[in-house]
């Protein structure tokens, strides 16, 4: 093959080379955002558990202050 | 005195040709690259030593029934070997920089612009008399721009198994360049203003989107492009088995043991090839070449589609991010991440930059791909 009949394969390849990787990976970037729209986060999963933990350490005591403070005044009252 | 004699025939010093000693010493420069300049020891050193145990006289380790000959026919005429690195490096890699920023996979393939670009440079070559790249062989020299080991080796067993000692040695070593090649380009395609722009933080990635992922890529990939399927269904594989959760101990194995023993392996079988016949010659001298051009290319094209990208986003991309295209993972992030602080001593890229990185992995891979298909 000659190098002018050579170089335009090349250029032809370089361009269906390049097109065709940009489609592929464009069509990725669609897949990967729809994917994200139906794709519950994590978040609310991840949310409940430092949500639930305050609960149980810092409002216990609180609470067993408050029952013991109320018993301790309804024996002081008796 | 004739049983002298014959040891004598048998020595090594008797066999030399000055060829093969030339060989050794590339097998040495290799190794101090490896152990003292620390260049991708992990290939290097294997590769180098590869090289000289491949140009002992009277050895034959690379005849047919020798060690380095079975080596290289079971894991490189195969194409076993770079797969099974491209499974390790599928169960290393988080895509969860990408997911969140999908459209960083355009930086992936913007800079692989500079592998098409020098696959007409290789033809265009042959105007010097001395060489004739076929396009074959000038495809499998182009890959080296997509600065991804696995996949120029894949590729050149396939289309240039000739040429493959010198495209190898070529890849792994400007990827090892990659902190002095890439920053000047960067600098030259950008403002000050522009490196120091500051980029949103990433949103949290589900798991479930992480599972989807390698999924949804393969299937696009059996669908539009099955000459690829071999590196992204490998690749694919080793990131499920990472992000399902459920086969720790394959996904470490993966990422650990069967990558390892494989580098060691793979390295000696690409040394085997550095043979005086096929290394010596003014091809390997284009090569070398070549493969910078395609290095700087890529990364030019990558930073430059960032420019686009950050103009239409209304400045909210740094467009250093592009250089990160090239795949070259991790070292083309850090580099970013280290040309962005120059600039804005605040300005933290490293995570963002993991995105159009890996995209840059994925997009080498379907470009070598595209190149089966077209070429092979």
């Amino acid at each position: 093959m000659d190098i002018t009949a050579l170089l335009l394969e090349a250029g032809n390849l370089m361009l269906v080379g390049m097109i065709s990787v940009f489609l592929f990976l464009g069509l990725l970037v669609i897949v990967v955002q729809t994917m994200a729209k139906y794709c519950p986060a994590d978040i609310p999963a991840a949310a409940k558990k430092p949500a639930a933990q305050p609960t149980n350490n810092t409002l216990n005591p609180k609470l067993i202050a408050a029952i013991t403070s109320a018993v301790q005044q309804y024996r002081d009252n008796k | 005195m004739e049983g002298l004699l014959t040891l004598w025939h048998d020595t090594g010093i008797y066999h030399f040709e000055w060829k093969q000693l030339v060989m050794m010493a590339v097998g040495a420069v290799l190794l101090y690259l490896a152990i003292v300049r620390k260049f991708e020891p992990l290939l290097l050193l294997p590769i180098g030593f590869g090289a000289i145990l491949a140009n002992i006289p009277n050895a034959g380790l690379n005849d047919e029934g020798g060690l380095l000959y079975y080596v290289y026919h079971i894991g490189i005429d195969s194409g076993v070997f770079p797969l099974l690195i491209f499974m390790g490096v599928g169960a290393m890699t988080d895509f969860g920089a990408l997911i969140a920023n999908p459209k960083m996979l355009f930086l992936g393939a913007a800079a692989q612009f500079g592998i098409f670009a020098t696959l007409f440079g290789a033809i265009a070559l042959n105007v010097i008399p001395g060489f004739e790249f076929t396009l074959q062989d000038a495809s499998a020299i182009a890959i080296i721009g997509g600065a991804d080991g696995p996949t120029a080796i894949f590729l050149a067993s396939k289309l240039a198994p000739h040429l493959l000692g010198a495209i190898a040695v070529a890849a792994y070593s400007y990827m090892a360049l990659v902190p002095l090649i890439q920053p000047p380009i960067m600098k030259a395609l950008t403002t000050k203003e522009e490196r120091a722009i500051k980029m949103e933080q990433l949103r949290p990635v589900s798991k479930r989107e992480k599972i989807l992922f390698p999924l949804l890529v393969l299937g696009a990939c059996i669908m539009l492009l099955p000459a690829a399927t071999p590196l992204v269904g490998m690749f694919c594989l080793g990131n499920l088995m990472r992000e399902s959760g459920v086969v720790d101990r394959l996904s470490h194995a993966a990422q650990s043991e069967i990558i390892n023993a494989v580098t060691i392996f793979l390295g000696l079988a690409v040394g085997s090839k550095l043979s005086a016949e096929y290394f010596l010659t003014l091809e390997t001298l284009g090569i070398l070449v070549l493969g910078a051009v395609a290095f700087a290319i890529g990364t030019g094209s990558g930073v430059i589609m960032a420019k686009i990208m950050s103009r239409m986003s209304g400045g909210k991309i740094n467009p250093l991010l592009g250089a990160a295209g090239v795949s070259a993972v991790p070292m083309a992030a850090r580099v970013v991440n280290k040309v962005g602080l120059e600039a804005n001593p605040q300005n933290f890229l490293l995570m963002h930059a993991m995105g159009p990185n890996v995209a840059g992995v994925l997009g080498s891979a379907v470009a070598a791909g595209v190149l089966l298909a077209l070429v092979g």
